[in-house]
């Protein structure tokens, strides 16, 4: 399918809900309003036929106003087509709609990016970390929670990345 | 938050006269085949209700790749999917040369298809000889680990290691294919038929093993795409979907072969998936290694390929490069990119988000069975408990892929 249509008809469609689209990356994507990602997705699903969930994660841009986003990639078998749809929330009142409803694989995948981001997926059916234990009280993707130990001393890494 | 963390309630209060009881499967268990956790709520021997505990292997892989330089993160890909790492590795590898914008040379992409489909080959011979022993004929196994012993042994002549393989480098690989190498490739192709041959003889056509597994464990091909299976659990139930024809990846489009479908997406399918599978890769390796040309074994990729060690003794230029790669001086175009391979166990993705430093900004890698693993409760629902060991073992879920 080409680019242009899906955007075209996803622009008719969701006029004031989309954000952006941006042109630079490998595949089409474009940035969702959170409170309309379901029907988005909903309509890309039965309308534009991207039947496959392929992947679904978060990701944390600590410094925008929106901190927190979920990517969602979906892929239409028929045309073999692959797009990238984000969405973002703030960090105070992380909330997005379950996809659950849509597709049953996004059932873990929300689990995992709750785990390890902290977004609530409202209307999940058992969302409960899946990955490390339930007694963990942080979000350890987020990049304010640093990969080592800060108050150890005796290493000096300034020198190799982050 | 008042909705989260609600309990699973196995036993419904509706359901307390009857007699239930809880088994544990797991974590250690062997029929698991990994570590992992089933507890099962059962009526007598049938299966009413599982509650699946995963992350006891869980190691953070995409936070600790948040810290690494790209080329140090091949070596955490090995330890997802083990009984298949360089399909991992190489995956990881293309993924980075398709941010950089780095098109391989043709010979790169052939040693890499010889390379990746003797992983597959050991991956699946693994999974239905496994298939084999859960379903009490040992034998099989037994025969097909030889087999296994000699990609292993292919493996440590390319790069010294067997399990966690570390294979191939950004921009190609270490070391190119000695003589030794292409010789052992060689009488693997030619002896591998036979060994396949026989254990197919042992299952395929039993009687024993087919009542075992026909209808076990069956999805139908709608419920399969909605839980987002891929690889040959989803070709099982009937879908003709293989990231190798429909998004080729390292020359994947010069080979002419063939993606076996089933009809039923249960367990005897997933096995004969997978056993034709293995035929179909023989075929590709053969046909990738008499069509090897000649060139060198990596790209011109200073920023990224890690100069001989030789070189970097002696040569200024090398040294310099060195230098730069390991302290992280090179630039990173800033982009995000994501790309997938067709692993043992179906699309491993890698979505990769860079932002110009020298580890990537985030990295998500797409386990497959990680995400088709989670319909396993309704694929076992009303089943025998040994039917659903068979079933887990057809969907060859890997405890490192499952928790990364």
């Amino acid at each position: 399918m080409e680019q242009q249509l899906i955007q075209d008809s996803l622009q008719k469609k969701f006029q004031n809900e989309l954000i952006l689209f941006d042109e630079t990356s490998d595949i089409l994507t474009f940035t969702v309003r959170k409170q309309s990602i379901v029907e988005v997705i909903q309509f890309l699903k039965e309308v534009l036929g991207f039947q496959f969930l392929t992947d679904l994660c978060g990701i944390h841009y600590p410094e925008q106003e929106l901190a927190l986003g979920v990517v969602y990639h979906l892929h239409n078998f028929q045309t073999n087509t692959r797009i990238r749809v984000k969405t973002f929330t703030s960090i105070e009142k992380p909330q997005i709609d379950t996809l659950t409803n849509l597709f049953s694989s996004a059932n873990w995948m929300e689990r995992e990016t709750f785990d390890f981001f902290g977004i609530d997926f409202v209307g999940h059916p058992n969302l409960i970390r899946i990955l490390n234990v339930e007694y963990l009280d942080y979000f350890p993707m987020r990049k304010e929670y640093p990969l080592e130990d800060q108050t150890r001393k005796d290493k000096d890494d300034r020198f190799f990345g982050r | 938050m008042e909705h989260l963390g609600k309990e699973h309630i196995l036993v419904r209060p509706e359901d307390y006269d009857k007699n239930f009881s809880t088994l544990n499967l797991g974590p250690t268990h062997p029929a698991t085949h990994g570590i992992f956790q089933n507890i099962l709520t059962m009526n007598g021997e049938t299966i009413v209700d599982t509650e699946q505990t995963i992350g006891y292997i869980h190691r953070a892989f995409e936070k600790l790749a948040e810290r690494r330089a790209f080329y140090q993160i091949t070596t955490l890909t090995d330890r997802m999917n083990y009984c298949s790492s360089p399909i991992n590795n190489v995956g990881w590898q293309t993924t980075v040369e398709k941010l950089l914008g780095v098109q391989t040379s043709k010979r790169i992409d052939y040693m890499r298809i010889i390379i990746m489909e003797l992983a597959r080959i050991s991956d699946h011979l693994i999974c239905n000889s496994v298939i084999g022993v859960d379903s009490g004929a040992l034998t099989g196994f037994v025969y097909v680990f030889q087999e296994r012993e000699k990609i292993y042994e292919i493996y440590e002549e390319i790069c010294g290691a067997r399990l966690t393989t570390n294979l191939g480098r950004i921009g190609g690989f270490e070391r190119d294919f000695t003589p030794s190498v292409i010789k052992k490739i060689k009488e693997f192709i030619v002896n591998l038929p036979k060994v396949i041959k026989q254990f197919e003889k042992l299952l395929l056509r039993n009687r024993i093993f087919m009542d075992r597994t026909i209808n076990v464990g069956g999805i139908s091909a709608e419920r399969a795409l909605n839980y987002g299976f891929s690889g040959p659990c989803l070709r099982a139930a009937g879908v003709d979907y293989d990231v190798r024809v429909m998004s080729p990846y390292s020359s994947y489009n010069d080979f002419d072969f063939t993606i076996p479908v089933g009809t039923n997406g249960d367990t005897y399918d997933r096995f004969c998936v997978r056993q034709e599978e293995i035929w179909q890769s023989i075929k590709l390796v053969k046909n990738a290694l008499e069509n090897l040309p000649e060139g060198s074994y990596h790209m011109e990729v200073p920023e990224f390929y890690l100069p001989a060690k030789e070189e970097v003794y002696s040569k200024m230029e090398s040294l310099i490069w060195h230098f730069k790669i390991v302290m992280g001086e090179v630039e990173v175009p800033v982009g995000e990119v994501y790309h997938s391979v067709e692993g043992g166990n179906g699309e491993l993705g890698f979505y990769l988000v860079s932002d110009g430093g020298r580890t990537p900004y985030r990295l998500h890698f797409r386990r497959p069975c990680f995400i088709y693993y989670q319909a396993f409760p309704e694929m076992v629902k009303g089943s025998f408990l040994s039917d659903a060991i068979l079933t887990m073992s057809s969907m060859n879920v890997i405890a490192g892929e499952l928790d990364a």
